[in-house]
This record gives C-alpha cells, sequence and structure tokens, in this order.
C-alpha cells in the first residue's frame, strides 16, 4: 500500500514538472508575476501559424494565462537576469484543438548583450479579456536554455504614461512615488511618477536629484521616448551618480544624475520608481541649448539612376556644379540651372576608340579636369581593372571613352600637373603596385608611366598598397606637392615636388611617417588658418593623427609636421571611415572634416575639433548645387542642401591660361579681418568621390574681404583688392595681375597701354622668348606669334581687354594684360 | 681443346658483357628527363620551352621526374579545375619545416598549375585557359603565367592580365558564362607573398602556398600504383626522409566531404581560400583575422565569431560583426564571401563568382555555432 502512495505521488511531481510540455497541460496563470523555464523540453508544437513556422524548431513550454479582469498584458523575457540569451514566444487564444494567434515575437528587446548590438529577447503586449485563457508558447528555435519570464498586467484604461505630469526646466517636487507602474527594460517596480518633458530646442540636459535639500533621500530614475501606447524605448536611467553623501556612517549617495542630448519637439517621459523608497523629493532639469552650425534640407532626385553617381562638377562650362552618373557605355549629367533645385538631365552616349567597346566603371574613385583644354571637363575613371578616360570634344556634346589598357588595381585618381608644364595629367593610385599616371603632353596624347617600372616615370608612390593621393603645395613654393595614404602596414608618404620632373619623399624629416596608421584617406586644409596646408590622417581603423605644418618661409631651413592628436578631439574621435574631406560646410571661415560616424567635426578654430550628429551623413560629392554659396553634398539620389546661416562667403572659378585650364594646383588667399584663408584647387578628395573644382571660403559675420591673392602654377599672380562679398568670381589667369608699381626690375612691360596699332614688349632679351600668344578674357588663345623684333601688329583685333602670354626658352611664363582701342 | 673452351668463353663473356651493358644503356636512357629550366634564361616565351609535358602539349602529361599532385582542399577559382605539377631538378631534395609551413623547395624548381574547363560551349569540349608557373631562381620565387591559344597547342607567357569569356556546362547541366580573369603579376603578389618590416623598412619575399604537409597528406594515384604524396616524394628522392607524416589533427580534410565535421570543413576551406592573406605577414594581417588550419584550432576568435568589424565603411550596421553565431545576415564574412562586387568581395583575386558550394558551408557553419558571450 505504501509503495503504491509513494509512486502516486511521484507521478504527480513528475506531471508537474512535464505539466508544460504540451497545450493540454499548460501550467496555468492567473495573475502578474515572474516564471522559470528550466528547458524547453516540450515535444508539442503548435500548428497555428503566428508569425513563425516551427522551421528548426522542436520543443516548446506551455502556459495557459487567463486574467481576472480586463488588462494590457506584456509578456518578456526582457529582463536582466536573461541578458545574452536568446528565446521566442507565440501567444494564441482559441482551445488546443483550435488556436488563434494574438501575437509574437522574436527579438523585440531592449536588453543587448555586451559583445553584440542587438538584443535576442523578446516582448509582446495585447488586450487580454477576463475569464478568457491565452496560451503563451516558448520554444527552442535558436536555444533550449532556461530563462525567465514576466508577465506584468496593466488595468485596462489607466495609463501612468498619459497622465504624466507635463513639466519643463526647472526644479519639480515629486510628492510622492504613487503611481502604476509600466514594466520596461529600465524599469519593473510597482510604483512610478511620471513626467512629461518636451524640449522646444536641441539641448544637452541634465536630470538630478542630487541636491542638498534630497539628503539621505534613496531614488531612481528612468527617461522614455516613443509612445504611451504604441511602445516606449528606455534611453538612459540613473541610480546613485549622485555625489552628495548621506552623512548616517557611510559615504555613499543615492542620488540620481544623469547628463543626455535631447532634441526639440520630441517627448521624453521622465519616471522616478519606487525601487528603493516611494518618498518624495526634488529634482531638477536643466538644459544647455546645442548649437548646430549649419543644418540641412534633403531632395531626392529620382533621375539620379547610373551604375555610380560620385561626381559634382562642372560640366557644361558655367562654373556651376552639376552631377555627373557613369554607366559602362553611358553617361548621365544633371546640370544645374538656374532655378534651385531644377536639373536639366541629359545623357550622353559615349564614342568609343580603340578596342575600348566599354568603359570600366568607377567602382573605386573617379577624377575630373579639362586636360585637353577645349573648355570643357574631361574625367577619368577608376577601376579595379584599370582606367578609363573619357574625353569631351566638340565643345562637350560628345565625350569620347578610351580604356588605355594596362592593368591597375585603381584606387584614387586625381588631375594634377604632374611635371608643371601647363598641362594637366591623369593619376590613378595602385593597391597592388607602384602607382601610375598619364603624362599629358599637351596635344592629345597620354603617355603611361609607373613609378619606378617605366624608364624615365617620376618617382610617386613608389611601393604597394598605395590608397589615396592628394595633390596640394605643403612648402608653398608655387608647385603642387603630394601626400599619399596608405592603409595595408606600411607608413603614409610625403613627395615634394621640386620641379625637373623630381618628386623627392620627405616622409622622414616631415615627420608624417608614423606607424602603426591605417587609412585610405587623409583630410588636408589648413586648419590653423596660418597660411600652409595640415594634415589629418583620418583613420580606416583604429587612431587619427593630426599634423601641424610647421612651414616658415622667413628661413630656409626645412620644417616638418607636429602631431597635435592630444587634445584636439581627433583623440577621442573613435568614428573611423576610408572616406575623409575638408571643406568648411558651416562658412565660419574654419575648414571642418566629414569622415565616418554620422557627423561633421567642426574646427573650433583652435586646432581643436568637436563633432555634431547628423542622421544618416556620409561622405559624398560636394559642391555647390544650388548655388546659394553654401556646400551640398550629393550622395546617391539624395542631395543634402546646407541652409544658409548668415555666415558670409565666396567662392572662385578659376580659368588658367598659361597654367592647366582648370587652375589646378593654384592657391587662392583671402585676407580680411580674421587674418588669412588659403584653398588650392584639387581634382580628387577623400577616397571616392569628384567634389568641385571651384575655392568655396566661408568668412563668418565678416562683412568684407580686403584682398584676394591667386598665385597660378604658370607663377602669374592675380590681385583683386575689396572684392564684393557673397558672390561667385571668375578669374581668368593674368586677368588681374599686380599694380605697375610693385613690378619686379625683371617684369615684361608693354607700351603703349591700351594700343590701337601696335604692341611693344619691353625689359626682356627677345631670344630668350619661346612662343607668344595673344588670349581672350575667356581665355581662348587668339593667336599665335613669330616673333621677328619686339613689335607685336594688333591692327586686326578688335576692341577689347586681351592677355600677352610669353613664354620662355628655360620654362618662365608671363602674362601681362593690355587693351586694344580702335 | 682448351683453345675453343676459352674461345667459347671469350665470347660467352663477350656477349653476357654487352647484353648487360646494353642493359645499363637503356635503364640511363628512360632516366634521364627532357626539362629545362636554364635559371639565367626563365621565364621562357612559351610554355613548351620547359619540356614539362610529354607528347601533345593539351594531354598534360607529365614528363620524367615532373611529379602530379593535388591538396586535400582546393583553392576556389570560378570552377576551374586544376592540374598541379612539382619539378625538383636531379638531385635536390626538398625539406620539411613543419605540418603547418611550406615544403622548402630548392633552388631551381618548379611548380606548375594548370587551368581548364570540361564541357565547354558549344562542342562540349575541354578547353585549358592558363598554366601558372613559379620557379625558385637564386634569388627568390619568380612568377610566370602562360596564356594557352584557341587551338590548345601552345601558351605564350604573359603576365599582363586578361580576360577571357567562358562557357561550359557545369557538374549540375546548366550552361554557366563568366569572364574569366587571367592574373597580372601585382595579383600573383598580393597572396604569393610574406612581409616583413626591417628598421620601418617594408619588404616582401615571394612564396608558394599550396605545398604543405597539411595539404598533401593523402594518397595520389599515381597510375603505376597509389600512394601517400608525401611518402611518394620521399621515394622519388625529391623530399628529405627526417620528419613524420602529420597526424590526423594537423591535417586538412577535403571541404566537399560530409562525412568529416562541420568544424574541420570549414577550417581547412577557410586555410586554402582565405589564409594566405589573413595570416601573420600576410597581405591583409592589419584585420584580426589569422585562416589558416594551425590558427583556427580551437580558435573561433581567429575565425572572426563575434569580432568587431574594423572597417565598416558604407555598410549597414547589422554587419558589425565579422560572425554572428546563427545570423548569416549580421556576419560581414559571409556578405563578403556572397558578393561579386569588386569592391568587398572575399577573396578580392582569383575569382569572379560566388562559390554557392562554399557559401553553403559558411551557412552551416556559422549556423552551428553557439551566442557570443
Amino acid at each position: 500500500m505504501k509503495k503504491i502512495y509513494f509512486l502516486i505521488v511521484i507521478g504527480f511531481g513528475f506531471a508537474t514538472l512535464y505539466a508544460q510540455d504540451n497545450c493540454a497541460t499548460a501550467l496555468p496563470i492567473t495573475t502578474a508575476g515572474t516564471f522559470t523555464i528550466s528547458t524547453i523540453n516540450g515535444t508539442e508544437l503548435p500548428q497555428t501559424l503566428c508569425n513563425y513556422t516551427n522551421a528548426s524548431t522542436t520543443a516548446a513550454e506551455w502556459y495557459a494565462y487567463t486574467p481576472t479582469s480586463n488588462y494590457t498584458v506584456t509578456v518578456s523575457s526582457d529582463l536582466t537576469e536573461n541578458i545574452c540569451k536568446d528565446t521566442r514566444l507565440r501567444i494564441y487564444s482559441g482551445t488546443c484543438a483550435a488556436l488563434t494567434c494574438v501575437v509574437a515575437d522574436d527579438d523585440s528587446g531592449t536588453i543587448t548583450c555586451p559583445s553584440s548590438s542587438t538584443s535576442y529577447l523578446s516582448r509582446a503586449s495585447f488586450s487580454a479579456i477576463a475569464g478568457t485563457t491565452y496560451y503563451i508558447v516558448w520554444d527552442n528555435r535558436y536555444t533550449s536554455t532556461g530563462f525567465n519570464f514576466q508577465v506584468s498586467e496593466l488595468p485596462a484604461g489607466y495609463n501612468p504614461c498619459a497622465a504624466a505630469t507635463i513639466i519643463s526646466a526647472g526644479t519639480t517636487t515629486v510628492s510622492a512615488i504613487n503611481q502604476t507602474n509600466i514594466n520596461t527594460a529600465c524599469s519593473s517596480t510597482t510604483l512610478s511618477k511620471w513626467y512629461n518633458y518636451t524640449p522646444t530646442a536641441n539641448a544637452t540636459v541634465t536630470i538630478s536629484s542630487d541636491l542638498m535639500t534630497n539628503i539621505c533621500k534613496d531614488t531612481n530614475f528612468s527617461v522614455y521616448t516613443g509612445n504611451c501606447t504604441s511602445g516606449l524605448t528606455c534611453i538612459t536611467s540613473d541610480d546613485n551618480s549622485g555625489v552628495i553623501a548621506c552623512n548616517s556612517g557611510n559615504t555613499n549617495s543615492n542620488l540620481s544624475v544623469k547628463t543626455f542630448d535631447v532634441t526639440a519637439g520630441v517627448t521624453y517621459y521622465i519616471v522616478w520608481d519606487n525601487k528603493w523608497s516611494a518618498t518624495g523629493f526634488d529634482f531638477t532639469l536643466t538644459e544647455v541649448p546645442i548649437i548646430i552650425p549649419i543644418t540641412y534640407t534633403t531632395q531626392t532626385i529620382g533621375t539620379i539612376n547610373s551604375a555610380y553617381n560620385i561626381c559634382v562638377v562642372d560640366m557644361n562650362g558655367d562654373n556651376k556644379d552639376d552631377i555627373v552618373g557613369i554607366n559602362g557605355t553611358n553617361m548621365r549629367i544633371h546640370y544645374q540651372g538656374n532655378t534651385p533645385g531644377n536639373f536639366t538631365v541629359t545623357d550622353h552616349t559615349f564614342s568609343f576608340s580603340g578596342s575600348t567597346s566599354a568603359a570600366l566603371v568607377p567602382n573605386w574613385s573617379m577624377a575630373a579636369g579639362d586636360y585637353n583644354r577645349d573648355g570643357y571637363n574631361d574625367l577619368v575613371l577608376g577601376n579595379g581593372s584599370g582606367a578609363t578616360i573619357i574625353t569631351s570634344i566638340n565643345n562637350g556634346s560628345i565625350y569620347s571613352a578610351f580604356v588605355p589598357g594596362q592593368y591597375i588595381f585603381s584606387q584614387r585618381t586625381n588631375f594634377s600637373d604632374l611635371n608643371n608644364d601647363g598641362n594637366l595629367d591623369i593619376f590613378v593610385c595602385h593597391d597592388i603596385a607602384p602607382s601610375c599616371y598619364y603624362l599629358n603632353n599637351g596635344s592629345g596624347v597620354l603617355t603611361f608611366y609607373q613609378s619606378t617600372v617605366t624608364a624615365g616615370s617620376m618617382s610617386i608612390a613608389t611601393t604597394t598598397g598605395n590608397y589615396a593621393t592628394l595633390f596640394t603645395d605643403f612648402d608653398n613654393d608655387g608647385d603642387s606637392d603630394v601626400f599619399v595614404s596608405k592603409c595595408s602596414g606600411p607608413p603614409c608618404e610625403l613627395y615634394r615636388y621640386d620641379g625637373n620632373n623630381t618628386y623627392t619623399n620627405i616622409s622622414a624629416s616631415a615627420g608624417i611617417n608614423v606607424t602603426p596608421i591605417q587609412t585610405w584617406s587623409s583630410a588636408i586644409a589648413d586648419f590653423d588658418n596660418d597660411g600652409d596646408m595640415d594634415i589629418i590622417i583620418t583613420a580606416s581603423a583604429s587612431l587619427h593623427k593630426y599634423f601641424r605644418n610647421n612651414l616658415d618661409t622667413t628661413n630656409t631651413a626645412e620644417e616638418g609636421f607636429t602631431n597635435i592628436t592630444a587634445g584636439s578631439g581627433w583623440d577621442t574621435n573613435t568614428a573611423t571611415n576610408i572616406d575623409n574631406i575638408a571643406y568648411d560646410f558651416d562658412n565660419n571661415g574654419f575648414v571642418d572634416v566629414l569622415g565616418g560616424g554620422s557627423k561633421i567635426m567642426f574646427n573650433q578654430g583652435n586646432s581643436t575639433f568637436a563633432p555634431v550628429g547628423y542622421t544618416g551623413i556620409s561622405v559624398g560629392a560636394v559642391g555647390d548645387l544650388n548655388n546659394d554659396g553654401f556646400l551640398d553634398i550629393q550622395n546617391g539620389t539624395t542631395i543634402r542642401y546646407a541652409v544658409p546661416n548668415g555666415n558670409n562667403w565666396i567662392k572662385f572659378s578659376l580659368q588658367g591660361v598659361q597654367s592647366n585650364s582648370n587652375g589646378i594646383g593654384a592657391r587662392v588667399e583671402i585676407y580680411g579681418s580674421w587674418g588669412k584663408q588659403i584653398r588650392d584647387i584639387r581634382s580628387g578628395e577623400g577616397f571616392k568621390y569628384m567634389s568641385s573644382l571651384n575655392a568655396h571660403f566661408g568668412i563668418g559675420t565678416a562683412t568684407s574681404i580686403s584682398q584676394v591673392i591667386i598665385r597660378w602654377p604658370s607663377g602669374a599672380v592675380d590681385v583683386i583688392n575689396n572684392p564684393g562679398i557673397n558672390q561667385s568670381l571668375h578669374v581668368v589667369e593674368g586677368s588681374s595681375p599686380l599694380g605697375q608699381e610693385e613690378f619686379s626690375t625683371n617684369k615684361i612691360v608693354l607700351y603703349p597701354n591700351p594700343a590701337s596699332e601696335q604692341l611693344t614688349i619691353s625689359n626682356i632679351e627677345l631670344n630668350t622668348i619661346k612662343n607668344v600668344s595673344i588670349v581672350s578674357m575667356l581665355g581662348k588663345i587668339i593667336k599665335n606669334i613669330k616673333l621677328t623684333n619686339n613689335t607685336i601688329s594688333i591692327a586686326n583685333l578688335s576692341e577689347g581687354i586681351y592677355i600677352l602670354a610669353i613664354e620662355t626658352i628655360d620654362g618662365k611664363k608671363y602674362t601681362e594684360r593690355f587693351v586694344k582701342k580702335n | 681443346m682448351i683453345k675453343k673452351y676459352a674461345i667459347l668463353l671469350l665470347f660467352a663473356i663477350t656477349i653476357s658483357l654487352y647484353f648487360s651493358c646494353t642493359d645499363n644503356d637503356d635503364e640511363d636512357y628512360t632516366d634521364v628527363s627532357p626539362v629545362v629550366v636554364d635559371l639565367s634564361t626563365v621565364p621562357y616565351e612559351k610554355l613548351s620551352d620547359y619540356h614539362f609535358f610529354s607528347g601533345e602539349l593539351k594531354n598534360q602529361i607529365p614528363s620524367i621526374d615532373v611529379i602530379p599532385y593535388e591538396p586535400i582542399s582546393s583553392l576556389f577559382t570560378d570552377y576551374a579545375h586544376k592540374k598541379r605539377f612539382v619539378w625538383i631538378p636531379k638531385g635536390a631534395k626538398a625539406t620539411y619545416n613543419g605540418d603547418h609551413k611550406i615544403l622548402e623547395l630548392p633552388v631551381g624548381s618548379a611548380i606548375i598549375k594548370t587551368f581548364y574547363y570540361d564541357n565547354v560551349q558549344p562542342a562540349n569540349t575541354t578547353k585549358i585557359i592558363e598554366t601558372r608557373i613559379m620557379i625558385r631562381k637564386a634569388e627568390g620565387w619568380i612568377f610566370a603565367d602562360y596564356v594557352w591559344n584557341d587551338d590548345q597547342t601552345e601558351a605564350y607567357m604573359d603576365l599582363n592580365s586578361s580576360v577571357k569569356n567562358i562557357s561550359w556546362r557545369d557538374e549540375n547541366n546548366i550552361v554557366r558564362n563568366i569572364e574569366y580573369r587571367i592574373p597580372n603579376e601585382a595579383q600573383c603578389i598580393v597572396c604569393h607573398k610574406t612581409k616583413s618590416y626591417i628598421n620601418n623598412v617594408y619588404s616582401q619575399i615571394n612564396i608558394p602556398i599550396g605545398i604543405k604537409p597539411q595539404n598533401l597528406n593523402k594518397d595520389f594515384n599515381y597510375g603505376s600504383e597509389t600512394a601517400n604524396q608525401l611518402t611518394k616524394w620521399i621515394q622519388l628522392g625529391i623530399l628529405e626522409n627526417n620528419f613524420n607524416l602529420p597526424t590526423e589533427e594537423n591535417t586538412t580534410v577535403n571541404y566537399n566531404d560530409i562525412s568529416k565535421t562541420l568544424d574541420k570543413r570549414m577550417r581547412s576551406y577557410f586555410d586554402i581560400n582565405c589564409a594566405h592573406c589573413h595570416t601573420e605577414n600576410g597581405h591583409c594581417d592589419y584585420r584580426p583575422m589569422r585562416f589558416s588550419f594551425s590558427e583556427t584550432y580551437n580558435n573561433l576568435t581567429n575565425m572572426g565569431v563575434c569580432v568587431d568589424t574594423q572597417d565598416m565603411q558604407d555598410f549597414a550596421p547589422d554587419l558589425s560583426k565579422i560572425v554572428t553565431p546563427r545570423r548569416v545576415n549580421q556576419s560581414m564574412l559571409y556578405h563578403r564571401v556572397n558578393s561579386v562586387d569588386e569592391t568587398y568581395r572575399m577573396p578580392l583575386h582569383g575569382r569572379t563568382i560566388i562559390h554557392a558550394e562554399g557559401v553553403t558551408l559558411i551557412e552551416n557553419w556559422i549556423n552551428s555555432l553557439d551566442d557570443c558571450r
């Protein structure tokens, strides 16, 4: 008898242990609480679809929940003790034989596992009717490991969130913690007190109960965004970060304080709970407004649909930036018109030459420059197999595409006058071999060279692993040097152009050859406005390095760069990116940097940078796409237009005559109350994109510019005094030379000026002159002259202003303006 | 009477001497290999110049002393089939440096790898595309690539890279079309090198990849016999006999062999397809992954499991881990291997289409892993 009794007891215990294994024996739940599943091993699976199938699922645990009143019920495994676990939940009504899906959830939890960025815990809410049985089913789709889950009930119709007290900045008295709580990832206590705060401006907010009046009290709070009915997200919380210690024998503070950023117009719920105490206290809310230097509006242009849309540059010679898209057989250009936001779309089918039948698409980068001097920009496309050159012919109405055929694992591409002969050359970084370039002889012939491989080649980026090159003048001697960003282990390189086809590797003496370093592109500009180009080696992984250029042109010593990363804001910037570009995005007169992390690093003007986040922002092609003087960013079909913020500006488009057609390599300086700002005209910034060839300056609140100096690669210098602000200036080389009184004794003199029949050239040995030409103010060569004596006839010229361009046999170039009058 | 015997004896001796000498001459004659690898003039212009093969070049019948071999797991190269051979100068031997280290071949050695497709359309013929060769000169290994003519009679040296359109019917009877890429020398160097820094000065040397004992430790059918490849090389006198064959634990498996464990199949796949770049001093050693067979033993971290992706670029935040257990959509490794986009596919060189079987293997492996902790 005893034996049988014993067995029966065991039997019941057994039954209880396995009571959740199927629907029929589901464990009853009648009230809110916490339940423990030791392991998922029940063999019955629900056969009714409820968001999820039973694929890869072999077991489940069943609970039958019957509320005694109408409630909004939340079933959740989203508990701190379940951290890093993985659960899946389905809830049914009906009967075991005929289940009806109510709600299901897999990964809506908010508690993230430290080693991943997502939560695999589940939570679901539904309206439950008194007396109705709901089947709560947890399955082992991902794991059979056990966990706890909570069932919480909120009386139907009562919502403490909806009854929250509206507050703003200042001190609020909490009389007591006495509202029912809503269970969330941050708070699952019984009682709470809810406050509703909606800031009117973006700000950094601090909530604090850390006040002397609260000494020895114990508080805990959470902050939510979202909606009282459709779901709250806990964004932050705090328990004991206060410092005011209770003075009854311990040195801990049980008071709370937390600082976080808020966005204007978003409602935040501040919820104090009775985790430790329900006693009342005071708390403060303080706001520090966040000033956003520049804001953006966006426009989606559905007609941007080429395979590669990575170039913003003027393509029709009106000096306004257009948008270029490339396919293998054609190019789509969105031409900027006179109405902001309106673009005229034109498709150009490539004409192919040689054995080329399709362009190698620019899946790595592209660059623009007018290498054939017809007044319309040409393009180079960087592809993993080699380069393609797109040449404008017939006044920009036809584009010819040619694949030279050499194998280049292309990275960054640039147009630059590599040997300073006035002709734009094409440079292509090589990822796995020394870099390559095509030398332009000025007569339509491009010759391929590979550094260290081709006889007579110039040595630029001579080893392997070349990701980006940026051509700019680092030693202010009037020609472009080059900085090479490298990622695969070897340090970056700086080459100084010394004339005569010679690039000298000065990486060590410059001090920029630090390792370890990983960068695909560096942000280079005069960040401290002292007149020379600095380098921020912006990392693609690991740490950034900010180098200040110590150039001092008053002496002959060659200074290097100093690493000023510590305390600059680049030391604490953990966001990395392959593409990093330097532009004055807010036109306040200091050049900023856009890289990774959905933010712009704004230059604070004292060699430090501070980030401002912009949701969804990333590097794209940069230019002024609505002609308002503020730089915009195009990425795919989205244009981000900067909204003018009251700062003043000026922008320049350059036209070379002796120098290359775009003025690439020219140094533009502006002077005013701020001191000096400089830009170099460069083709190919950052890693992938081609951005405007115009020079953009912001001057902040200054209202005038005293002087602009443009130093051309040819040596010519143009000076413009007191230009108007907030305008676009087009400058032709030689159109605005230094005043007569500033001539050096070597200056060429033309007389008479104005002239009508003849012009005499003086102060130069005739036999040193190689050629002379007359050039229009628009840069077109009108006449080439064979000098027999020092006079030239201008009888046949129509009235107007012209430029006389002289080149000597030792390569010096002079331009002088003269006026023809009848 | 005695004189006659003497003459007979002399005659007999002479004849026996003659025959035995003749036999010796025959053996000497058949032992001589026609292979010519003149280190002062290689690489030759034509593949036939080496005399690596006897009979018609396209039949790929190895000459004497040219030894065919096959690694246990093979690099994926757009489904091209491969025939591999090694030639070691007479009298010299390769040496063993460890189960997972490359056998050191003596100066003058050549490693040969021919790439071909069967059932090439329209006539379902076999078409050889290229034969890649590495030769060890005194100053180091050099590369040579021989591109076959359409007649399949000869292959010509070309390291400048080119493309061949191939259309073939695969093992599943599906016609596939690809633009097969024949590499440039710079691409050979990407995988076939090891890097070093001496006083901050970068240098690199070219190295073979496949010929490691871990990969060779299997039987090969030589026609006359089937034998373990390492044992056979020792027998042939081209490999020093001073080591034990690798243990089973130190030997890779054929990743297609479903009788082997998923873990070992995955590690073998990673080793032969990824480790040449993703290993210490490899092309991409600045990333944390270490995929070589010996480095992935009991080491999920070296395979990127639960490791943060370093270089996120514009990728979706979901891909912020190299491998997320049981979540292929949250694994950067899977995303790259399952892509043909030239700017981020993995491997970067050597393939243009997706290796469907490899991707499935990786998916099964990812789904077998335990959660990150």
